[in-house]
């Protein structure tokens, strides 16, 4: 473990969620207090200099971010919370919302105030009905201390929060997906532009921001963004959750400094693999960012390091397989994910990912055909970079991902076919 | 302005448009599948991916839009690559069984493939294969053929209003579905199976019975169904109509159609057309020839005339009627029989409600374009439902509605339930009430314009019924109605949309004082609601007891004299009878001899039996129309006409534009204006017209208003109100407009008992579809739409069979019940053997002329015994 105090995962040992009394014994709403007394601007100030990145998956700088939503002239604005946790591999913001409710509530109200939201909505994965429960006692709690309602803290600022639950589709986690959901219509993603930020829920300017990102906001606003920003990779720097699973001692999740490399956290936090057998693959970010052959896992952990070995940080949930692990099944199983989860909306995620599955079942029945390696690839480049949203880009990604790194697996699966 | 380079050529515009539209300005095709003209960008076919310098990834050309100094490519070998991925992608899943498929000849997808055809043959997984639905009697669903381009629902969401349809399932196994699941439960446009670019979505009237390229014909006409005049393509075979499809860009309906537009084409061919004279001997009709009808009648109505003089002979013509048509046979009845008796379907509601907002605000005061119901800031919407009445027409009110625009109705909301700030149903007394209370709020928000000082006397003078007794009859709170007045004041430029149903009742008079009041004071644009498709152009066309054929009133000498030297003719100086009169005249032996042109009398006038008990008693009844309908029953001539797509014309719609209507077949019988003309002869009457076009022009010359006009000059449809001339000036006395008493009203007509009004209705409104299979295929049998609390007190379900009755008679139908409605009122429609009419009571409003719609003081029973009506009909639809 590391040796500085958890900020995210605060209680994350202890059984049962914080209330609100023990939040506050912690220090808890004492940044909410700066906040309000500062500008918004300033507030917002504060968060472009710490270079927060959003959590959940793309990185888009959050200061940027918002800024856009606050130049736009509508008055009415929204700040929306992506909980929808849907990437496998990922538990992170799960621990958050269950052990600690009001650092989230709290990263809210002043994310709300710094982009001039007066109401907000929890977007919560489905199949997270407990978390729901400790939310919602959570927002009781935060309106009777007065840090939700039409005058937060006697201040005139107003914010109330809302809880919205999925009902178990994973491109809802997809910003504009989740505000059509939340708008009551089928989850599908949206043209952009607009984006969100001019045109989001009920075509108004809408922040939408992971469970996590907001998470670090009461921090930044303690600490201060230049303090913030010294910690971890100087390129995007800050603290990070990782879920690890898979094949290591001890999977589960770590807060660590941005650009910590997988190195470590396989070997030193999660102390080796089980059996202390051999890697033979890791995937960094969630199924839908490329795995990485272990002779990659130097590379820090952040945006910018793993793009460059040809791969992404995602929502930080780092999957790994020791050397008993059948590639191929693993790819297959990852398609049929991605299969399932396809919106339906493009031709060559709707089309193509099926047709991908469908070879790679074959392959792993053992009823493979000559020619089937090179199918997946064609199939997967005619997929790449067609798309209408990320999901499709990323199955045909992985795909080409575990070919290219396990090629010689793919051909014996042909071969004893 | 912005400048792009696409494939090398530079192009400006001065508004961003998108990569597609620009390279189309540009003549580069780019191809597409889920992009619709009508429809706004959805990006999710990808065939439409180009390159755009500077970016990495190929952008859709459908979505994207264009920015300065942009570099667009469509044509390099990364976009080439993509264009064949995609569909390849298309086709993996796709039957490709072109020889059973209705779309096989106008198909995109198979376009496309010819054209860029894909290498084909490596996906070998097995193609996803579902049965076609044919669960709807009207429309065919095929899954296989799906490429879940999403057309249909975003036609059906964004642009139809009736949100029917939704994709269901994830992914590969997405489908199309309407939300009632097997048959649908919507207001059947088709405009989704129009805008399907594949086979996935069909229908089902010509089901394997049309291949396009065996098409011998397309006509562009106008649809016959009401008064929108929504211009539509027929497609010809064999010289008959095989199907009926908007064309985008063409008429005001820009690619859109209803129900009726779409489907009812197929009363065309209908079997049971007329197609020979008929002539009573002995008491039975039997086929003659064209001469001996016409010297029957000849014979007959000239012996009438010499015994009874020539005010005993009268002459009804339809709003289905064309111009010339309705021009050549009032001019007949004047000159020939030398009577005013003329008048039409148009006389009871429409032309009342028109002439009396011409004298009280200004003449063309209800010419306004249709599109501009979308632009206008508020929508009051009385007397009918204009999503129903005028389908395409209601449309505008969805889109303004969808913009924001507050809407409201008195009346039942019906399609525009999901459309309307508020709407108001109560009884038709309490309308009137309502509406008085309702001008006098406005009244004391708005400052009077002084524009129409006779107006604004009315309006001063005018004594309001209390607030509290105007809520307490209409059964709304004192708040609804000042917040309603209140949402009305706040409107600068309403558009206020007026259906036949507030003029078709006893106070129907002042419920068009209050609403020439309300439209005055609130600067509203008028829309009165045209259930047939020309029932401006028969009133145009002078076929009115008192106006010449140029709308001005005969009982202005010169006008007469004008008309008389341009005709050569002499007209009686006095105004005939009213259809309403005329009836009434008949029933009392004072009409000796009718004829009927084009209308069903026993189904268009309220009080079946009475009207049965009027025609019986006529010695000489004449009816000229396409079927033998209930009203030919009773003739002594049945002479069979053509059908609008048999013969040219013009139709001019509620706008006042005025359309050509094209042959498109050739009919089994003889344009009614030459029957006319050669009964006209016998009588010294020569009209020598040769065609249409001579008629037209004939018009033209007789009218100030239609001057320079001629039958090939409006083909362009943009021959709009006040056409060439200006409006026409002259003092329309308004003396005779006396201030009603609205406390009175309330006095006399308490309306204590359940109060039946009609329900004009999508699919079987008006006659002409009862002989279209589709449209008796969607609901065969008349409902009763019955309200909750007085369901539940009567014990009545969904589907029940209830036997309303009045001491006019009793019907039976099938109930539905409906949570908008009140306990005190309950709706009916006109429907062929089980109508509304059937149990209204004779009377006739004596300042309007117009025969009452409603009727109060119903009894509803429950009825034991099944019948269903029709249902042999809507059975001889072609089969699966
Ligand atoms: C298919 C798909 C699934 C996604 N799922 C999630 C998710 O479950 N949670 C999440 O926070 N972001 C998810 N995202 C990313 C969001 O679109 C969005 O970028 C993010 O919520 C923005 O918040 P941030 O800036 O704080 O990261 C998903 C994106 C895609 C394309
Ligand atoms: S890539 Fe296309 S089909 Fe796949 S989830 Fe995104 S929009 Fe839907
Ligand atoms: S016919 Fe019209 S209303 Fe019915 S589903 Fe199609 S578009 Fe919608
Ligand atoms: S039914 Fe036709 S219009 Fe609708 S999604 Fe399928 S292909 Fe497109
Ligand atoms: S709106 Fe009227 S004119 Fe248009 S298609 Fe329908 S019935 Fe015909
Ligand atoms: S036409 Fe552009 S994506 Fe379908």
């Amino acid at each position: 473990m590391n040796s500085r105090e958890s900020v995210l995962l605060k209680n994350a040992d202890r059984p049962g969620p914080a209330g609100i009394d023990e939040y506050g014994e912690w220090g808890g709403y004492r940044s909410l207090h700066k906040a309000l007394s500062m500008e918004p601007g300033q507030v917002l100030d504060e968060v472009k200099k710490s270079g927060l990145r959003g959590r959940g998956g793309a990185g888009f700088p959050t200061g940027m971010k918002w800024s856009f939503a606050v130049a736009d002239p509508q008055t009415q604005k929204y700040l929306l919370c992506n909980a929808d946790e849907g990437e496998p591999g990922t538990f992170k913001d799960r621990i958050i919302i269950e052990k600690n409710p009001h650092l989230l509530i709290e990263g809210m109200v002043i994310s709300a105030y710094a982009v001039g939201a007066a109401s907000g909505y929890i977007y919560l994965r489905g199949e997270y009905p407990k978390a729901k429960d400790i939310l919602l006692r959570a927002i009781k709690e935060a309106y009777e201390k007065n840090y939700l309602g039409d005058s937060i803290l006697g201040k005139g600022v107003v914010f109330h929060l809302h809880i919205h639950c999925g009902a178990g589709a994973y491109i809802c986690g997809e910003e504009t997906a989740l505000i059509e959901s939340l708008e009551g219509k089928r989850g599908q993603p949206r043209i952009k532009p607009p984006f969100p930020v001019n045109e989001g829920f009920s075509s108004k300017p809408t922040v939408v921001n992971n469970v996590e990102t907001l998470a670090n906001i009461p921090y930044i606003l303690e600490i201060g963004g230049d303090e913030y920003a010294k910690i971890g990779s100087p390129e995007c720097p800050g603290l990070k959750l990782f879920s690890v699973s898979g094949h290591v001692k001890r999977p589960g999740v770590y807060e660590l400094p941005m650009g910590v490399t997988l190195r470590e956290i396989i070997y030193t936090h999660c102390g080796g693999i089980r059996g202390d057998r051999k890697l033979k693959g890791v995937i960094p970010g969630g199924v839908s960012t490329p795995v990485l052959l272990p002779d990659t896992i130097d590379c820090p952990m952040d945006f910018f390091h793993l793009g460059k070995v040809g791969s992404m940080l995602g929502s930080g949930a780092v999957i790994v397989f020791d050397e008993t692990v059948d590639m191929v099944k693993v790819c297959l199983r990852i398609t049929k994910f991605f299969e399932h989860e396809s919106c339906g909306k493009c031709t060559p995620c709707r089309e193509g990912v099926s047709w991908l599955r469908a070879v790679l079942e074959r392959m792993s029945n053992g009823s493979g055909r000559g020619g089937d390696k090179d199918l997946l690839t064609e199939v997967s480049n005619n997929i790449a970079g067609k798309t209408f949203c990320p999901l499709g880009e990323n199955a045909a990604a992985a795909v080409q991902s575990f070919v290219n790194n396990f090629g010689d697996e793919f051909k014996e699966k042909i071969k004893s076919g | 302005m912005i400048t792009i380079t696409i494939d090398g050529k530079k192009i400006s515009f001065e508004r961003p448009v998108t990569i597609l539209d620009a390279a189309r300005a540009a003549g580069i095709h780019i191809p597409t599948l889920c992009h619709h003209d009508i429809l706004k960008p959805y990006g999710g076919c990808r065939l439409c991916l180009v390159e755009v310098e500077k970016v990495p990834k190929l952008q859709t050309a459908c979505s994207q839009y264009v920015s300065d100094g942009m570099v667009v490519r469509t044509e390099t070998e990364k976009v080439v690559d993509a264009r064949r991925a995609v569909l390849e992608f298309l086709l993996i899943n796709h039957p490709l069984d072109c020889p059973h498929c209705d779309k096989a000849g106008e198909c995109e997808l198979q376009d496309l493939a010819a054209k860029y055809g894909p290498a084909m043959g490596r996906f070998a997984e097995g193609k996803r294969r579902y049965p076609e639905n044919l669960e709807d009697p009207l429309i065919v669903r095929n899954r296989e053929r799906c490429i879940l381009c999403l057309r249909c629902v975003r036609m059906c969401d964004d642009v139809q209003g009736a949100s029917a349809l939704s994709v269901t399932g994830r992914g590969s196994k997405s489908y199309i579905e309407p939300f009632s699941g097997g048959a649908y439960d919507c207001e059947y446009c088709g405009n989704c199976l129009a805008v399907c670019p594949v086979g996935a979505i069909t229908s089902r009237t010509h089901r394997h019975g049309f291949r396009p390229w065996l098409m011998e014909k397309e006509v562009e006409t106008v649809c016959s169904y009401c008064g929108v005049g929504c211009s539509l393509v027929l497609q010809v075979r064999n010289n008959s109509v095989v199907r009926s499809v908007p064309r985008s860009g063409l008429g005001l309906n820009r690619g859109l159609l209803c129900s009726k537009g779409r489907f009812g084409y197929d009363c065309l061919n209908y079997g049971d057309r007329l197609d020979a004279p008929l002539m009573r001997r002995n008491g039975v009709l039997e086929r003659v020839t064209w001469t001996e009808a016409i010297n029957c009648i000849a014979d007959r109505m000239k012996e009438i005339k010499r015994e009874n003089g020539s005010d005993a002979i009268a002459g009804i013509v339809s709003g289905r009627c064309t111009n010339e048509d309705a021009y050549v046979f009032q001019k007949f009845f004047r000159g020939a029989i030398g009577t005013n008796n003329i008048d039409s379907v148009a006389g009871m509601a429409y032309g009342p409600a028109q002439r009396f907002f011409e004298k009280i605000l200004v003449q063309g005061v209800t010419a306004n374009p249709i599109q501009g119901i979308s632009d206008s800031d508020g929508i009051f919407v009385i007397g009918g439902d204009p999503t129903a009445i005028n389908p395409v027409l209601g449309l505008q009110v969805r889109s303004a509605s969808k913009k924001g625009v507050p809407v409201i109705v008195v009346g039942h909301p019906g399609g525009l339930k999901r459309y309307s700030k508020r709407a108001f149903i109560m009884n038709s007394a309490a309308e009137t009430v309502f509406l008085a209370a309702l001008v006098d709020e406005i009244k004391r928000r708005r400052p009077l314009p002084g524009e129409r000082p006779v107006l604004e006397e009315i309006i001063n003078g005018f004594r309001p019924a209390p607030l509290e007794d105007a809520s307490k009859m209409s059964g709304f709170g004192p708040n609804d109605l000042v917040d309603t007045a209140h949402a009305l004041s706040n409107m600068s430029r309403p558009s206020i949309i007026i259906g036949r149903d507030i003029v078709q009742t006893d106070t129907g008079h002042m419920n068009l004082l209050f609403l020439a009041a309300l439209t005055y004071l609130l600067n509203g644009r008028i829309y009165l609601l045209s259930e047939l498709p020309n029932e401006q152009g028969v009133l145009d066309m002078g076929c009115q007891p008192d106006m010449l054929p140029s709308g001005r009133p005969l009982t202005v000498e010169t006008f007469r004299k004008r008309c008389e030297e341009t005709l050569g003719i002499i007209i009686p100086p006095a105004p005939g009878l009213s259809y309403a009169e005329m009836t009434e005249a008949a029933h009392e032996g004072r009409i000796k001899a009718l004829y009927v042109m084009g209308e069903d009398m026993v189904l268009g006038l309220p009080d079946s039996n009475y009207v049965r008990g009027a025609l019986r008693n006529i010695e000489f009844l004449v009816v000229q129309d396409r079927f033998f309908t209930e009203t030919a029953k009773y003739a002594d001539v049945v002479l069979p006409a053509l059908s609008w797509a048999e013969k040219e014309g013009s139709y001019t719609n509620l706008e006042r534009r005025i359309q050509l209507t094209r042959k498109a077949v050739e009919g089994e019988s003889i344009e009614e204006w030459k029957v006319i003309s050669e009964i006209s002869k016998t009588f010294g009457l020569h009209m020598g017209y040769r065609s249409a076009a001579d008629i037209f022009s004939e018009i033209a010359r007789v009218s100030q208003i239609y001057r320079e006009l001629t039958l090939e000059g409006i083909a362009d449809g943009k021959s709009v109100w006040p056409y060439r001339g200006g409006p026409l000036r002259y003092d329309m006395h308004t003396e005779g407009t006396k201030l009603p008493d609205i406390v009175s009203v309330m006095e006399e007509s308490g309306m204590s008992g359940v109060h039946v009004r009609r329900e004009a209705h999508l699919f079987h409104s008006q006659n002409a579809s009862r002989y279209s299979p589709a449209l008796l295929s969607i609901t065969p049998e008349p409902h009763l739409k019955i309200g909750d609390i007085l369901a539940d007190r009567l014990s009545v379900k969904d589907g029940d069979r209830v036997k309303v009755s009045t001491d006019a008679g009793s019907i039976v139908l099938s109930a539905r019940r409906d949570p908008c409605l009140p306990d005190n009122v309950v709706l009916a429609s006109t429907f062929d053997g089980g109508g509304i009419f059937e149990i209204t009571k004779w009377r006739v409003n004596p300042i309007t002329k117009a025969p009452a719609s409603d009727v109060n003081g119903v009894v509803i029973d429950k009825e034991e015994a099944i019948t269903v009506l029709h249902k042999d009909r809507a059975d001889s639809l072609v089969g699966g």
